[in-house]
């Protein structure tokens, strides 16, 4: 008997699966072969779902509830785990969730008393089935104590790409570009499933892709050709191409109609920097051409709404501003910055050019559009941290001049999670300040600015442009949540210890940075709930483990098609049925009922009802013509729930003609409508609008940045002033790599003695982690270089004396770890790199993997947060044989 | 990484010194009892040798039998003789030892002629199985079955000979046949291992080389002034010198095998005569 | 006459390793053993270095050193190529191993189980004929057979395909009747240039490696 069911283990899916049963006794996963023609990666999985059957059958899952008996909690301390029943496990929780709930939902400097933690960007939520409802039932929740989001993301990215085009992530149109540059994005290890299909495809179309990063990962393998780079130099490398299209090529190979008609380049800037505007109606001024300097009646608005200065004013465009400001940016200077050879950088310019096909059109779903089939990606390291910024203005910038955002062939967006709907991203596309976009900027005026932040990483005090939504928590300063534990910054209220922590599909304690000392923090959690697999690192310190059923025993439906992160880019939309394909391995429950029975004693229950009724789980149960409402008063079953939410995604696929449960979506798995391609491009839905893109110039940004600098300095809080300088019109390049050999001096260190630039990067094997305690994937992994150890550029090992094998100590002046040596061409000699994450020391069969992780080794440091509130896997590190 | 699973080519893991005995015993006992055939005459001295022989040549054959996974259906050995040099092995062991027991109860030179040409067909069986291993550089190389087969006639001639002088009938011919085996086999190995070593790498090469001089100074040079000395010196005077003889020959023949079999035979590894071309070039 | 064939696109392949899992799922292999697996190469030195994954396994070679050594006639070559080993006539003599030039035989001592002891899915598909003798990749013989028998076409229909082509996630492996000038296998093998594995050591491995357009 084959059931069907998806596999959301990491943010590229989520991808279609079957599972073999016999007996009951699940045996084999294979693709699901009927979603073949809708799934864009043929109805495959990857390899982490061939996992799930020893995820399930593992002996060492956590078998039934526990409590900790131990009360003293540590990293030695062992923490008495006893069985409890699922009962008193409740008891247990509920009776503190009520105590708190009479206490008040936020405590004395007003943050939270809850707190919740999920990884996996998203993920999760595809597995905790209604628990978001009991969440929104209970009030204000801080979901800012990060497992990695918010420094280890694409954060930048996740930001700026926003901001500019909808771009949650940022994906090349795969099946229509012909030149692609990546820096550092390993599609081939994390774009998933359908990232693999799509570029293997254009591969064998004759997609051209240079690969530009330190060490020639799984992507740069795949790649027409390996660009080694300096590690966090990529912005010199973009700004230098950007130099060449603009003063080496005619301006005739750029898109100029795009440039004039849809980006802000004919803006005028007046001598504050700020936009010349019309003193009546105070819209922008525009020039008739994109390299003007010309003198217009005008006022010019600067922070606060002052004005700063009125009357004929100097005005020169946004565009002849970008030629200024790149003009040193020379391809010989890039060279000494980021060591690619000055041709090559030219070389690749005018092969983008060449690709770029400007003013060629094409036909999609019967729409004429831009075929521009040229693109920019960036990686994880790139486009975070300090540089983040500056590299993805730079990405969109070089889209921009060719006219290839958000067209055919181009750079586009995938989805959102800071604009709203969340579901439908063309939808927020709304008209804003000046002819751009509208976007959910935190206040930075004297009025809505707040040093009050609601959560502990304070991304509303500090990140204006991490919004309010339901994801921004977990897209701030997150591991400011765990720094400020220790010691809360001038000017913000006294960061507290939550008193409830619900912990899931997430383990901080290996996966963020300096984790000996988040680990610390954990320790003094008063208490902690676990939804535990099996024992792990963050557990560790939890008073509840509470087993929830896990990929192929519980149950839930999500959405699925559109276009999603990375690659997803599906040609329907729809619905798919996660369904228990075997009866419980242990004595688990479905999230759900957990997340009921939680509602039931904590007296939420309407209201957790109500949630779901409004949509919680990921459909309205009430529509135009149908309604399959619960009813509120009382507590349903997992299947009762979700039959509802079965009945109502059937009517919303068919506007209601069919209602058919949880029964028939068992027995198909999925169902999709169409989805146009053409709704892939936002172009032109900001050309119907009349929108233009916000570049290149960031009048607003720059009037954001000086706003909250008054602000935080009108509260003394000046520690922030290193980060505001990342508010910048034209972005300036930096020196990065020296922001980390400072922070190094600052530890006590000296560049010279800690030469190497310590990476990491993803496995496909463990991405998003989950499944580190499974033999399989630890089996096939190893046939990928690095699994084991610590890779180091051959040449360099031998001149440091180190064979393959050796055991290695790579240190900071404040850690050190041990590896063993894997000596490899493809890696420059000042890098090191270090896959995924491992470094476990109490998940069962990981620890005994003897990897180690940069996770040990990163610090968190104020000093290495960009003004996204986010850092890069970059540490400065040594290297020696082991004694 | 795990090391074992290439690409570059690296030890195979399937033969140990189990694996190894075969050759190791099964090489010396056809020897000795091929040496017997050749040089020793009817008395003691053969009838020594040849069940000494036939001992090594079954604790060869044991020694395989504690290797295989499935020792209870060790006489599906039998069963392709048409192609496999195993199985061929295995089919003329049977007449090996009936044709040895047969001309110890009933010496005829016919009956030398045909255990002798068993052992010499069991000896070429050794050999042939290492060639006929195509995953295996170090053995697949034709030059190899002159030496399987010389230094089994040369194990077994010094054995011979130290035998017949422990029955007191040393004679020159067995003298001769060490000394002729002897520099057979060094021969052999000198046009072998200049064939082969240039094949290998690492730690297999340097197992390799490691044979070269103490096959040639011990086993070869060594052992034949002893045996030189010996031929001309009284016997209670001769025998500590053939006894230091068969050990340098028998030892490193041993020991040549044995690295052969373990430690030298790097397998085929894998390589790539294309790069893919990724998308355009 | 059939001739079963794999050919696998190096300019595909990501050497991700569903393969290789979703074979150890099919044919319930024990842990470490690897029917099918994907080698992570580097040819060149830095910075001119390259980097290919590389699908490996039985190459069910036309003419196969490990059917010729074998002592048992184990080892056998099937009319539409394939070959096979029979589990009850092999004894385990490792012979076919080294024989091999492929490293594409494996044999396990004892049972071994991915925690100890089986876990419920290895104790259902535990076979214990696979105990002490040689094993390998079969091209999934009985999957193709069956899908046969049920009027499928191997390497076209799923369930007539071996298992490692089905998960393939860049479409690297494909499966096929090279000596149907028509199959898919044929197509690709026309259409691009190709090499086989130590084609100078005379096996005639029916597994082609494409790395060009022609």
């Amino acid at each position: 008997m084959k059931l069907k069911t998806y596999c959301y283990q990491c943010v590229a899916g989520p991808d279609l699966l079957e599972v073999e049963v016999k007996d009951g006794v699940a045996t084999e996963v294979t693709p699901n072969f009927d979603a073949a023609g809708i799934h864009p990666g043929g109805g495959r999985v990857c390899v982490k779902a061939y996992g799930l059957v020893q995820k399930l059958y593992n002996p060492n899952r956590v078998r039934s509830p526990m409590k900790r008996t131990n009360p003293r909690k540590g990293r030695d301390e062992d923490p008495g785990f006893v069985p409890i029943s699922w009962d008193e496990a409740f008891d247990l929780i509920a009776g503190k969730l009520n105590s708190i709930r009479s206490k008040g939902l936020l405590d004395e400097s007003g943050y939270p008393r809850v707190a919740a933690s999920f990884g996996g960007g998203g993920t999760p939520q595809s597995y905790m089935g209604t628990f978001p409802a009991f969440l929104g039932a209970w009030g204000p929740v801080d979901m800012g104590f990060g497992s990695g989001q918010g420094v280890k993301c694409t954060h930048s990215e996740h930001l700026y790409g926003e901001f500019w085009h909808r771009a949650f992530t940022v994906s090349p149109d795969t099946p229509l570009a012909e030149y692609v540059i990546s820096c550092g994005a390993n599609t081939e290890a994390s774009g998933g499933v359908v990232g693999v299909w799509r570029h293997a495809q254009a591969r064998i179309r004759g997609l051209k892709r240079v690969q530009v990063e330190p060490h020639l990962s799984i992507t740069g393998a795949c790649s027409a050709q390996w660009v080694p780079i300096k590690p966090k130099t990529d912005a010199a490398f973009l700004y230098a191409l950007i130099h060449v299209m603009l003063f080496e090529h005619p301006r005739e190979r750029l898109d100029l109609k795009f440039l004039q008609d849809h980006t802000s380049s004919p803006y005028l800037v007046g001598p504050n920097g700020f936009f010349l505007r019309d003193p009546e109606t105070k819209e922008p001024l525009i020039s008739d051409t994109l390299e003007a300097s010309c003198v217009r009646d005008a006022v010019e608005i600067g922070p606060d709404e002052e004005i700063l200065s009125r009357g004929q004013l100097q005005g020169e465009t946004a565009f002849a501003k970008l030629l200024a400001h790149m003009k040193p940016y020379t391809p010989e200077w890039a060279q000494g910055v980021c060591d690619v050879s000055a041709a090559a950088i030219r070389r690749i310019a005018k092969e983008y050019l060449d690709h770029a096909h400007i003013g060629e059109t094409i036909q999609i779903d019967g729409k004429t559009l831009p075929f521009r089939p040229v693109a920019v990606a960036l990686g994880k390291t790139v486009n975070n941290g300090w540089g983040g910024f500056e590299c993805c203005w730079a990405r969109t910038m070089l889209a921009a001049l060719v006219g290839a955002l958000e067209v055919p062939g181009g750079t586009l967006g995938t989805t959102v999670r800071l604009n709203r709907p969340l579901s439908e991203r063309h939808a927020s596309v709304r008209p804003g300040p000046d002819g751009f976009m509208a976007y959910p900027l935190n206040p930075t005026d004297k009025a809505h600015w707040s040093a009050a932040p609601n959560i502990r990483n304070a991304y509303r005090t500090l990140v204006p442009l991490a919004a309010d939504g339901p994801w921004s928590q977990a897209l701030g300063p997150t591991h400011f949540s765990w720094m400020f534990l220790g010691e809360t910054p001038p000017g913000l209220p006294r960061v507290t210890y939550p008193e409830l922590w619900f912990v899931y599909r997430t383990n901080p304690a290996i996966s963020f940075w300096d984790t000996r000392q988040v680990a610390e923090r954990m320790a003094q959690f008063p208490f902690v709930v676990a939804l535990a697999y099996t024992r792990d690192e963050t557990n560790h310190f939890a008073d509840v483990l509470l087993p929830d059923q896990m990929d192929l025993e519980s149950l839930q439906l999500i959405y699925v098609g559109g276009s999603k992160y990375i690659e997803q880019f599906w040609k329907h939309e729809g619905y798919a049925l996660r369904q228990p394909v075997v009866k419980p391995a242990v004595d688990a429950r479905d999230f759900t009922d957990i997340a009921t029975e939680l509602a039931k004693r904590t007296g939420l229950l309407e209201r957790y009802n109500a949630s779901i009724n409004r949509g919680t789980a990921g459909v309205p149960l009430k529509g135009e013509t149908w309604d399959f409402s619960l009813d509120t008063s009382k507590a349903h079953s997992r299947d009762e729930i979700w039959n509802a939410v079965c009945q109502a995604a059937s009517a919303e696929l068919t506007g209601g003609k069919e209602t058919q449960g949880l029964e028939w979506w068992k027995a198909h798995g999925l169902r999709v409508k169409p989805f146009p391609q053409s709704d892939w491009y936002l172009f032109p839905t900001l050309a119907a609008q009349g929108l233009r893109f916000e570049l290149p110039y960031q009048e607003r940004l720059w009037r954001v940045g000086r706003e909250l600098e008054r602000r935080l300095h009108e509260h003394d809080m000046r520690w922030w002033d290193f980060q505001l300088a990342e508010y910048q019109p034209l972005p300036a390049y930096k020196d990065f790599p020296a922001i980390w050999e400072g922070q190094l001096r600052s530890a006590g260190g000296s560049p010279q003695d800690y030469p190497f630039w310590l990476l990491t990067s993803r496995s496909m094997q463990y991405a998003w982690g989950g499944n580190v305690a499974m033999q399989l994937i630890r089996e096939v992994a190893e046939n990928v270089a690095g699994h084991g150890g610590v890779i180091i550029n051959a040449k360099r090992a031998t001149e440091l004396g180190i064979a393959e094998g050796d055991a290695v100590e790579i240190a900071t002046p404040k850690a050190r770890v041990r590896a063993r040596a894997v000596l490899r061409q493809g890696i420059r000699p000042d890098t090191l790199l270090l896959i995924a994450q491992f470094d476990h020391w109490a998940t069962p069969y990981a620890k005994d993997f003897g990897v180690p992780s940069l996770n040990r080794l990163a610090p968190m440091s104020l000093q290495l947060t960009d003004a996204t509130g986010s850092g890069a896997d970059v540490v400065r590190v040594s290297l020696k044989r082991a004694a | 990484m795990s090391s074992h699973f290439g690409p570059n080519p690296w030890i195979q893991q399937h033969w140990d010194w189990r694996a190894s005995g075969n050759f190791v015993f099964g090489g010396a006992g056809s020897g000795l009892l091929l040496a017997a055939a050749l040089a020793l005459p009817l008395g003691p001295a053969r009838g020594v040798s040849m069940a000494l022989g036939l001992l090594l040549v079954a604790l060869g054959l044991f020694s395989v039998l504690m290797k295989i996974g499935k020792p209870l259906r060790a006489l599906h050995v039998f069963y392709n003789p048409r192609t496999s040099w195993m199985a061929r092995e295995a089919w003329v062991a049977p007449p090996l030892f009936a044709t040895a027991v047969y001309a110890f109860l009933r010496p005829s030179t016919q009956a030398e002629i045909l255990f002798g040409a068993a052992a010499l067909a069991y000896a070429w069986c050794q050999a042939r199985i290492l060639h006929a291993a195509k995953g295996i550089p170090a053995w697949r190389e034709p030059r190899l079955i002159p030496f399987i087969v010389a230094t089994a006639l040369t194990e077994g001639a010094s054995v011979a000979a130290l035998v017949a002088l422990a029955y007191g009938t040393p004679s020159r011919l067995v003298y001769g046949l060490v000394a002729a085996a002897l520099l057979a086999r060094a021969g052999a190995w000198f046009s072998y291992s200049v064939k082969i070593a240039p094949v290998l790498a690492g730690r297999a090469r340097d197992a390799l080389q490691a044979v070269t001089p103490v096959l040639l100074w011990f086993g070869t040079f060594g052992a034949l002034a002893l045996i030189a000395a010996a031929s001309a010196l009284p016997r209670a005077y001769a025998w500590p010198l053939v006894a230091a003889a068969a050990a340098a020959a028998v030892g490193t023949g041993w020991r040549a095998k044995h690295v052969l079999v373990t430690r030298a035979a790097l397998n085929q590894g894998f390589s790539l005569p294309k790069v893919p071309v990724r998308g355009a070039r | 006459m059939t001739r079963w064939a794999m050919v696998a696109d190096l300019r595909r392949c990501v050497g991700c390793q569903t393969c290789t899992a979703a074979c150890k799922h099919t044919n319930a292999t024990p842990p470490e053993v690897q029917w099918r697996r994907v080698l992570d190469m580097e040819v060149g030195e830095y910075p001119e270095v390259k980097r290919v994954f590389v699908p490996v396994g039985c190459q069910h070679c036309a003419d196969p050193p490990c059917m010729h050594v074998c002592p048992t006639t184990a080892t056998r070559k099937r009319d539409d190529g394939v070959v096979t080993i029979d589990y009850d006539l092999c004894i385990g003599c490792d012979y076919c191993a080294v024989a091999c030039p492929y490293q594409a035989r494996y044999r396990v001592k004892a049972p071994t189980y991915a925690y100890g002891a089986p876990i419920a899915s290895e104790a259902k598909q535990h076979d214990s004929r696979r105990v002490g003798v040689s094993t390998k990749c079969t091209f999934c013989a009985d999957r193709v057979d069956a899908g046969l028998a049920a009027g499928r076409k191997p390497g076209v229909d799923p369930e007539a395909t071996p298992a490692c082509v089905n998960s393939c996630i860049a479409q690297a492996l494909h499966f096929g009747d090279a000596a149907d000038p028509a199959s898919n296998v044929s197509q690709l093998l026309a259409e691009n240039q190709f090499f086989r594995m130590h084609e100078e050591l005379g096996t005639e491995p029916n597994f082609y490696y494409l790395w060009d357009r022609k």
